[in-house]
């Protein structure tokens, strides 16, 4: 077997899966019919759709799936997050005291998919709005500026966020 | 009432405030990225409370799994659609509005002599 149809086959059953996983959720029933109906249906979609849910180009498992433990613990910190910023934004609704500006600054992540989490993060996490993903460039309208120098603000804004996307993605 | 519901309604009572002050906050602001923050932000997390609240009204494993899911592609597609309009908006060339305290205080800096240690980088 090339090394080619390996990735191949392998990106095919993680699609499948990841399907099954979602239908055995949802349906919540573990009749003979049910599963072989799941089964077969997944199987069926991740034949057509595997080049688009793993793209070719993705060099590694890692890359796209997630270590469960701290995706968890990643998901329960986002949520905190979420509140904490969304107090801070209902404040300055009601004060009127913001500073809304545009800043620019790169990320260390190296996956699509770790980029992908990151910039849906920082839409919502600190008053801040990912208005462009360029590869690693993110252009960010910020609401509570304190600065305008690239580095400093991307610490700000998405220090903690990445130094916890690293451990879940690569 | 149990715990589990007085829980539930406060999770509730705070989607009710996060969704009003979502709605005041989309026309207080002049601009659309800063409507869009208010908006989009605490209409999110609205939302996210009432999930939180059904979670915790859930009569067993199998509804709780599902509202988990639920919330899991709530969490992907909400910040992806604000995104969408804030990409838009700024591929169009508008330029985000300052207000007019923050422009005043710049001045005074810049007269003094002393401009802020970092380069002005915005477009």
């Amino acid at each position: 077997m090339s090394i080619e149809t390996r990735w191949k086959l392998i990106r095919f059953l993680i699609t499948a899966l990841s399907m099954f996983g979602l239908w055995l959720i949802f349906t919540a029933r573990f009749e003979l019919f049910s599963l072989v109906t799941g089964l077969g249906g997944s199987f069926f979609v991740a034949a057509l759709t595997y080049e688009i849910f793993i793209p070719r180009h993705q060099a590694g498992i890692n890359f796209f799936v997630p270590r469960p433990f701290h995706l968890i613990l990643y998901l329960f910190l986002m949520i905190f997050f979420i509140y904490k910023s969304s107090l801070a934004v209902l404040v300055s609704v009601v004060t009127g005291r913001v500073n809304p500006r545009i800043v620019h600054f790169r990320t260390s992540l190296k996956s699509d998919m770790a980029r992908m989490v990151l910039a849906n993060s920082i839409t919502m996490t600190p008053g801040t709005i990912t208005l462009d993903l360029n590869d690693d460039h993110l252009t960010v309208h910020w609401f509570f500026s304190t600065t305008s120098h690239s580095k400093v603000a991307g610490n700000e804004v998405k220090g903690e966020i990445e130094k916890h996307l690293k451990k879940v993605w690569l | 009432m149990s715990i589990r519901e007085i829980l539930a309604a406060i999770a509730f009572l705070a989607a009710v405030v996060f969704g009003v002050a979502g709605l005041a906050g989309l026309f207080r602001f002049p601009d659309p990225y800063s409507r869009l923050q208010a908006g989009s932000l605490l209409g999110t997390t609205s939302v996210l409370s009432i999930f939180i609240g059904t979670l915790l009204l859930s009569p067993n494993g199998a509804v709780a799994a599902r509202v988990v899911v639920i919330m899991l592609f709530f969490l992907i597609s909400s910040p992806t659609g604000s995104h969408i309009v804030a990409r838009f908006t700024w591929n169009i060339g508008t330029h985000p509005w300052r207000p007019k305290s923050e422009e005043k205080k710049k001045q005074r800096k810049a007269g003094t002599g002393k401009d802020e240690a970092a380069p002005e980088e915005n477009p």
